[in-house]
């Protein structure tokens, strides 16, 4: 009956057990002595929320102690993003997010928070090609046909994205910008959200990257116009370069940060954790199954990305903004 | 279908599931009715264990988990007015005064079985009907979820208090309540007068606590009754006769729980809600409910637990959960291999037949459990009141703090414990401001989905491309009036 009742298992029973004990006492001890909690600034469903259900079931195999996933969705991330920038610089509360909530929103408007100044990169995880979706059934076959009809009738054809400044909202506005044509951006509470819109027919074409997505396409209900990135993902689907939308677009790195002043010795012993979970073969079958890459790139080299994105972004939304 | 059905079934008899459903009950029970303790989190912490059992043992263990927490949230509701989420504030209504009066047993046990009546109707009914409800959810926008939460909160306001006016009075101080914080659409901050700790709106916990437990506590302390107990006994175990009479309010509840079970999200507060106030209504004696009416905890508890089947709907054949604890279970399918979307029941439909299924024997199992349980919770309530009370607000502040660790939320909790005395004083319910305060952020993004997607034009949208939000816009004036008039006589005369 304990088929599949691995070491793992019992691993993670003392963990959760030793967590609700930890939770209580309050002894000091080496890092981590308590639960670690994993701040995701996005609602339920989407794939920020599926790949952090895969890692925190895993990294307690690494660091000793349970990661909580805690969903604090709202104000297009910079609810969940404000709660980890004035957490404790202790290594217990950590953000999941990715780089347009991290280093796009500074340039929108005015955060109670300075990303640059108040987060440190953990490590980065994977990173995701965004794609074009409409329903299965849309008159719209091709990406062209979907931009014939949105130049056709400016604002007549509904997007579902994930949250203003969001990773669905920003591909979209640079594609806009890039084609000369307009959308109407409707906001969703999530991906999941979004993406349940489409299938419903409120929305005629959404963004979703492959996690989510594929389940629907493989099921004929979904069909993929366009995709990120340099190369072809489905063999019949162009590219965005393909289609005449240039340059960095639609490209989501799902980021792990601490906010600033966390000592070094707990960094690396994330950094150390994460680094063994991308070569944790369990991890490796489950982001698989969830058709996920993973790429952990350490906090040094994203840091310097991260400031390369700041000032991509810049340039993009004083484009967009018209300043 | 049928095939997959009847080897699901079969699949889920099996001894380790019944075993580790039962763990995941007990557990459930005991972290949510310790109040600040939420079934989230329970669930949270115990996910992992379930990546590394069978599909059809670790799946039907979280959900033990979460079918006991509902109940054990009802414990303190009951017992000391202390509901530690929106859907046991209905329940604590009737609960509390029934432990006044020395029935807590009676009521815990008509929480028990309605709640595993509803539930195991829904479950049946779910695994029955799962497509037609898939294509009902694909209907359900956000132009007729802020319809339906819109007709809810004129219902709520209509049947709650005494006083209408005062009722609506006390919804629309709930909504503004919601509104302070950041706003959930533009980001723009409102009410919160350049203070942090409101950056992220007023938390809902320390506010359950301090309107509801706080001025029972402070009523017992001014009345002075230190030599006496709360309540002298635990009093009879719910009679068969009792339960017969209170089936119609609970059929009643399991299918209008069943029929919110689509409303993504808040389905359990909402139903719950709803099913007292249809309960009320119809009731040949409405005056009885909110001083002690059994019917009221049957009816509460039969329709928020009568929401968890339909909410496994979204989960099962879109892969796309309504709320947090949907998501922990897509977490735990993800792992398992079993990726839910359409496909799912093409390629693991047995797996998933055994899993309703087991959900179904969770319900049977949680009455044993809760049988032999509930005497125990119970004799709490037996304590002196010198020493029940000095634990109940040990509860309180505890179990305010432990849910964030926030010494905010401390002050939030004594602030809303002293409105709540005030409120009292005045004849103020403050059931509709929590009410009006939980549904308010849902309703306005809603509201706000719905004017970005007509471009501006939200009322014309809603005459030309809603029909069925339209039409539920339209009614609930009517059926605000009508409440009003069958429960109070004239609004004019209150």
């Amino acid at each position: 009956m304990f088929r599949d009742f691995s070491k793992k298992a019992l691993t993670s029973l003392a963990v959760a057990g030793a967590a609700l004990a930890a939770s209580l006492s309050s002894a000091q001890a080496e890092y981590p002595e308590k639960p670690i909690t994993m701040v995701i600034p996005l609602g339920a469903g989407g794939s920020h929320d599926l790949n952090a259900r895969v890692i925190t079931s895993i990294i307690p195999t690494y660091l000793n102690q349970a990661m909580i996933v805690r969903l604090t969705p709202g104000a297009g991330g910079q609810k969940g993003t404000q709660e980890v920038a004035n957490a404790p610089a202790d290594g217990y509360t950590l953000l999941f997010t990715h780089n347009y909530i991290d280093m796009l929103q500074q340039h929108v408007e005015n955060l109670p928070y300075n990303p640059a100044e108040d987060f440190v990169t953990v490590a980065r995880v994977n990173y995701a090609p965004i794609a074009v979706a409409v329903q299965a059934d849309s008159p719209y076959q091709t990406f062209e046909d979907l931009v014939a009809a949105s130049k056709e009738n400016p604002g007549g054809v509904q997007m579902a994205h994930s949250g203003n400044w969001g990773a669905l909202f920003v591909p979209a506005a640079q594609m806009m910008k890039a084609l000369d044509m307009q959308w109407n951006l409707v906001p969703y509470q999530g991906g999941g959200p979004a993406l349940q819109a489409l299938l419903s027919g409120d929305a005629d074409v959404t963004m979703g990257f492959p996690s989510s997505l594929a389940a629907h396409v493989e099921a004929g209900k979904v069909r993929i116009l366009a995709t990120a990135g340099p190369e072809r993902i489905y063999d019949d689907v162009p590219t965005f370069a393909e289609v005449g939308v240039e340059g960095d677009v639609g490209f989501m790195h799902r980021v792990v940060l601490a906010p600033a002043g966390t000592p070094e010795d707990v960094l690396a012993k994330l950094g150390e954790a994460f680094n063994a979970l991308g070569e944790d073969k369990t991890f490796t079958r489950m982001m698989g199954r969830l058709g996920e890459n993973i790429d952990i790139i350490g906090t040094a080299e994203y840091d310097a990305m991260r400031a390369d994105q700041s000032e991509a972004y810049k340039v993009l939304v004083d484009e967009l903004t018209g300043q | 279908m049928i095939d997959q059905f009847t080897e699901g079934f079969a699949m889920a008899m099996r001894f380790d599931t019944m075993a580790l459903v039962s763990v995941g009950l007990f557990a459930g029970m005991l972290v949510g009715s310790l109040p600040g303790f939420t079934t989230l989190m329970a669930m949270a912490i115990l996910l992992p264990i379930s990546f590394f059992l069978d599909p059809i043992v670790g799946i039907p263990f979280l959900l033990g988990i979460y079918k006991g927490g509902i109940f054990g949230g009802s414990v303190p509701a009951i017992l000391i007015s202390m509901p530690g989420t929106g859907a046991a504030v209905a329940t604590s209504r009737d609960g509390y005064k029934l432990t006044q009066k020395g029935e807590s047993r009676k009521a815990l046990d008509m929480a028990l079985y309605s709640s595993a009546f509803g539930d195991t109707c829904s479950d049946i009914f779910t695994i029955v009907m799962m497509f037609p409800i898939a294509y009902l959810v694909m209907q359900f926008g956000p132009p007729e979820l802020f319809a339906v939460l819109l007709m809810s909160l004129v219902i709520i306001a209509a049947t709650s208090g005494a006083n209408p006016l005062k009722s609506l009075i006390m919804m629309m101080l709930g909504l503004w309540l919601s509104f302070v914080g950041t706003d959930p659409l533009g980001g723009v901050e409102r009410f919160t007068f350049g203070l942090f700790d409101l950056k992220s709106g007023i938390p809902l916990l320390p506010m359950l606590i301090g309107v509801f437990a706080l001025p029972e506590v402070a009523s017992v302390i001014i009345k002075n009754e230190k030599s006496r107990q709360l309540a002298a006994l635990v009093g009879e175990r719910l009679s068969r006769a009792e339960f017969r009479r209170c089936l119609p309010t609970i059929c009643r509840s399991t299918v209008i729980g069943t029929g919110i079970g689509i409303v993504p999200g808040l389905g359990q507060i909402v139903a719950a809600m709803m099913g007292y106030s249809a309960a009320k209504n119809a009731s040949k004696h409405p005056e009885t409910f909110g001083e002690g009416e059994i019917e009221g905890v049957a009816a509460a508890e039969a329709a928020n637990n009568a929401v968890n089947g339909p909410t496994m709907v979204p989960l099962l054949t879109l892969g796309i959960p309504g709320d947090n604890v949907t998501a922990i279970l897509l977490g735990a399918f993800v792992a398992q291999g079993l990726r839910p979307g359409p496909q799912l029941f093409e390629e693991q439909g047995a797996t998933v037949f055994a899993i309703l299924v087991a959900m179904v024997i969770a319900n049977l199992l949680f009455v044993v459990i809760g049988y032999l349980s509930i005497p125990f919770f119970a004799r709490l309530v037996t304590i002196k009141t010198s020493i029940l009370i000095p634990l109940v607000i040990m509860f309180a502040f505890a179990g305010t703090y432990v849910f964030r660790s926030d010494a905010t939320d401390l002050l939030i909790l004594v602030a809303f414990g002293i409105f709540g005395i005030i409120a009292r004083a005045g004849r103020f319910d403050v059931m509709p401001m929590v009410m009006g305060f939980i549904l308010g952020p849902s309703m306005e993004y809603a509201f706000g989905q719905t004017v970005a997607m007509s471009g501006g034009d939200a009322l014309g949208f809603f005459l030309s491309e809603r029909t069925g939000a339209l039409i539920v816009l339209i009614v609930t004036p009517a059926i605000g009036y009508l409440l009003w008039r069958r429960l109070y006589g004239s609004p004019a005369r209150a």
